[in-house]
């Protein structure tokens, strides 16, 4: 166990982090040499006080890593031609591209409700126009790194739920999973169609100070994010194509093709023609904008809980011609409210009887029921020790440092040093129940510690980290804004990682949350072909 | 297809249909209201209460110092308070499309989400005081450009077949209102003019976007009977009842999957019926007492069927 830096740099967890760790260091000002001298678009730039054409002129690096300038102020060689692109854009031309970015997306109707009482407010989907740039050889260790990552999580799934050997072998504390709360002993025994129980996973990753790719968390409920993800590329393309004359960008439009491939592979032996659908909780739900993009994308039905039914253990929806078998089920619906009979019985999103026809193995179900207790935080410290456990290999990303205050030893370093900590509940999700240290009041603190050494084992604390930053359009010209990425993993006959991701940008400087209810913005991002980088 | 899929598309298209024919009514009842001020005592009264009755809504509530015409104007067009607003029929039309987003065409959801954003423009919202014409205009606009891309991009199945449906049973039902609403009303003006009676049957050919479709077919002044005739019995123009009634029967059988005369079901038999009272009408039995006997029993039958489409394929 490492034990932190004597200056704990700043803020890890990439959601959902207040706004208030603007200080922590100093800027300095860089003045790039090839930035600046374009004026052929001419007009005077009159609100934004910088010199037409100077995007990158007097941009700021912090402590944190910056994705596009590197320490000594130049660009790094990935970036060359964007950044000389953009040398050779004015703000103007670049303020009239992001408007058209974002009519682009209000006119497809991109975006997310956030409902307020009678009125729904909707929300564009808001894109930056620099796309973020991943090198080749780069991509090539963060994709074997997922792919290791969530080959260990299923085999540590179907474990669980059936001999448990790594709980017996004393790998992860038994206590914590059985008694975790995403754990189902309703499903120990099943068999899962493939024996695949995270079939779509979006892992969040951030990058250290030393540039080292770190895992966050792993999603693999039902995440979200893959249609912004598609819809940026597809933005991008619209409204600056010059960008990407420049580079060899790998597409990434094959992801729901891909996503049906898995859907079709799971379906139960008895299907020959399996007939898959989508289920939403409807169009209330915030994610309804990806629900729809991917069942149009695949060409299958979205539906939702009072479509289908379930009669003798078989699940059918309600068409116009009657009944029609449904064989699987990409679900984006948590567990608690697939099934009234079998958890929460005032679910009125889910399909009464579905759980049984699962179990029965007459219809599959992407993800698998049980899955959250693999991106549990209780469990999360443990995946690296999985990954030795069943692969026998050594971790290809490596975890934010986590410490466990059920550890004596490492108890009292957590205690010791709250005000630099994130402390984080375990059985919780969404950001709920969380200290942000170096955000914290007094009050706050002695109340997680309380809570820490009467409950210890429901806490885990990790130092707050600087999340990357890249240049971002910010009032007429290019700032650096923190990053975070979500690489999507789709598990089927085989494991793919569509290139690139959906990177999240904070946008209010200095802030961390990345989060799009909370004022995030968002970024294509680019994996270069090889040969390229 | 999905039941609840099916039942979105035909409200999606029929909440458009209906914006689309209030627009132009108030549009024409607008420009009539200026062509009669100087003629008529109160043609704000005579028309633009008609209009409500004809919407069987009760009169809007008026702001201070508004103008009553305003007023009915912005409750109309604008207010999402009234249910039947143009405003409200997009946004209900958008909403069931939001709901299936997956089942209809990208350059659908488009056309209708630009239309939503068009009319939400402060600016066009704000000129609608003065003068409701260019709102209407973007309203009637987008219905076409929706029904245009609709036409081009949607595989004409199933569920174009739902959307069809929902046009036409809307546009048979607001035709056979027009003309019931107008026809009692003008019947009574016994003393007025023939200029003004020829103004007032022509707003309703252009209520039902059928004035020089009419010119065209009768060279003629507009006559009352002759205006009854073709907005009801005219088998080739798009906004006459029976032209409406055709087509709903043509995406009935399509639907079905059966020929005409092999359907069965309660939908298909209301519709046939009615359609051959329409072939086989004659037109010189209907004086006022009879035609709006004969309009009443047909919008009636129009609601049943609605009623039986709902049954007959589990809409919501």
């Amino acid at each position: 166990m490492r034990l932190p830096a004597a200056v704990p740099s700043i803020a890890a967890p990439a959601a959902r982090f207040p706004r208030s760790l603007e200080s922590c260091g100093a800027t300095r000002p860089v003045r790039s040499g090839t930035v600046g001298m374009n004026h052929e678009h001419g007009r005077a730039d009159g609100d934004v006080g910088g010199d037409v054409g100077s995007l990158l002129g007097d941009y700021e690096l912090g402590l944190a890593y910056d994705e596009m300038i590197a320490a000594d102020a130049s660009a790094r060689p990935h970036y060359l031609p964007l950044h000389r692109r953009l040398a050779q854009t004015s703000a103007d031309d670049f303020r009239r591209r992001k408007a058209m970015t974002d009519l682009s997306m209000r006119q497809d109707g991109v975006g997310f409700t956030v409902y307020r009482a009678e009125e729904g407010i909707e929300r564009v989907w808001p894109m930056d126009p620099v796309p973020r740039i991943i090198p080749a050889a780069e991509w090539r260790r963060i994709e074997a790194g997922l792919i290791q990552r969530i080959n260990a999580l299923n085999l540590f799934l179907w474990d669980i739920y059936h001999e448990q050997h790594i709980l017996r072998d004393g790998i992860v504390p038994a206590r914590l999973v059985l008694q975790g709360g995403y754990f189902r002993r309703e499903f120990v025994g099943v068999n899962v169609p493939r024996r695949i129980y995270i079939h779509i996973c979006g892992t969040d990753l951030i990058r250290a100070a030393d540039g080292e790719y770190l895992v966050l968390e792993d999603n693999a409920r039902t995440p979200s994010g893959v249609s912004y993800m598609l819809q940026n590329r597809q933005v991008l393309k619209r409204v600056f194509p010059a960008l990407f004359s420049d580079y060899d960008v790998l597409p990434n439009d094959d992801y729901p093709a891909a996503l049906l491939d898995v859907l079709q592979y799971i379906a139960p032996e008895s299907a020959t023609q399996p007939t898959a659908v989508l289920l939403s909780p409807g169009m209330y739900n915030s994610a309804y904008f990806e629900h729809s993009f991917l069942a149009q994308r695949m060409g299958i039905e979205l539906v939702e809980g009072r479509d289908l039914l379930v009669d003798g253990n078989r699940v059918f929806m309600r068409t116009t011609r009657g009944r029609q078998r449904v064989d699987v089920i990409y679900r984006r619906i948590d567990d608690d409210f697939l099934d009234p009979l079998t958890f929460r019985p005032d679910s009125a999103l889910g399909v009464p009887g579905l759980v049984n026809a699962y179990r029965a193995g007459t219809v599959a179900l992407a993800n698998s029921i049980g899955t959250g207790i693999a991106d549990d935080k209780g469990v999360y410290p443990f995946v690296p020790d999985m990954i030795r456990y069943y692969l026998q290999q050594d971790p290809l990303l490596n975890n934010v440092e986590t410490f466990r205050p059920e550890i004596p030893a490492q108890r009292s370093h957590v205690l010791a040093n709250l005000d630099r900590l994130v402390v984080k509940r375990v059985n919780e999700s969404g950001g709920y129940g969380m200290l942000v240290g170096p955000a914290s009041t007094r009050e706050q603190r002695e109340e997680f510690r309380r809570e820490i050494e009467a409950n210890p084992r429901d806490f885990i604390a990790q130092p707050t980290i600087q999340l990357s930053t890249h240049p971002t359009f910010v009032d007429g010209r290019l700032e650096g804004r923190h990053v975070d990425l979500r690489p999507f993993i789709l598990c089927g006959e085989r494991v793919s990682v569509t290139p690139g991701g959906l990177t999240r940008v904070a946008l209010p400087k200095g802030s961390l949350v990345v989060n799009s209810s909370q004022g995030g913005g968002s970024k294509d991002t680019w994996v270069l072909a090889e040969g390229r980088s | 297809m999905l039941s609840r899929v099916a039942d979105a598309l035909f409200w999606m298209s029929r909440y458009l249909e209906r914006a689309d024919h209030l627009a132009r009514a108030v549009d024409v009842t607008f420009h009539l209201d200026l062509d009669l001020h100087g003629v008529l005592a109160n043609p704000v009264e005579l028309e633009w209460n008609a209009l409500l009755t004809l919407l069987r809504q009760p009169p809007p509530p008026v702001a201070d110092g508004e103008h009553p015409v305003a007023a009915v104007q912005r409750w109309l067009l604008l207010d999402m308070a009234n249910p039947g607003s143009v405003m409200s029929c997009v946004n209900r039309s958008r909403n069931n499309a939001r709901s299936i987003r997956g089942s209809i065409s990208p350059p659908m959801w488009r056309e209708l989400n630009k239309l939503h954003w068009r009319l939400s423009d402060p600016s066009l919202r704000g000129r609608v005081a003065e003068s409701p014409h260019d709102f209407c205009q973007e309203t009637q606009l987008g219905v076409l450009l929706f029904h245009g891309v609709c036409e081009s991009t949607l595989t004409h199945d199933e569920g174009w077949h739902f959307i069809q449906l929902g046009r036409h049973l809307e546009r048979a039902d607001k035709i056979l209102r027009i003309l019931d609403s107008k026809f009692s009303l003008l019947e009574r003006g016994d003393g007025v003019d023939l200029p003004i009676r020829a103004l007032q049957w022509g707003a309703v050919l252009k209520n039902c976007a059928a004035y020089e479709a009419y010119q065209r077919l009768y060279i003629s002044r507009v006559e009352p009977e002759r205006v009854v005739e073709f907005l009801l019995v005219n088998p080739d123009f798009p906004h006459s009842v029976r032209f409406c009634l055709t087509r709903i029967m043509q995406s009935l059988t399509a639907i079905s999957g059966r020929l005409p005369e092999r359907c069965d079901d309660e939908v298909v038999r209301t519709v046939g019926r009615l359609l051959n009272d329409l072939v086989y009408l004659d037109g010189t039995s209907l004086d006022g007492e009879r035609l709006h006997a004969f309009l009443g029993d047909a919008l009636a039958r129009c609601a049943r069927i609605g009623h039986h489409l709902h049954e007959q394929y589990a809409l919501q």
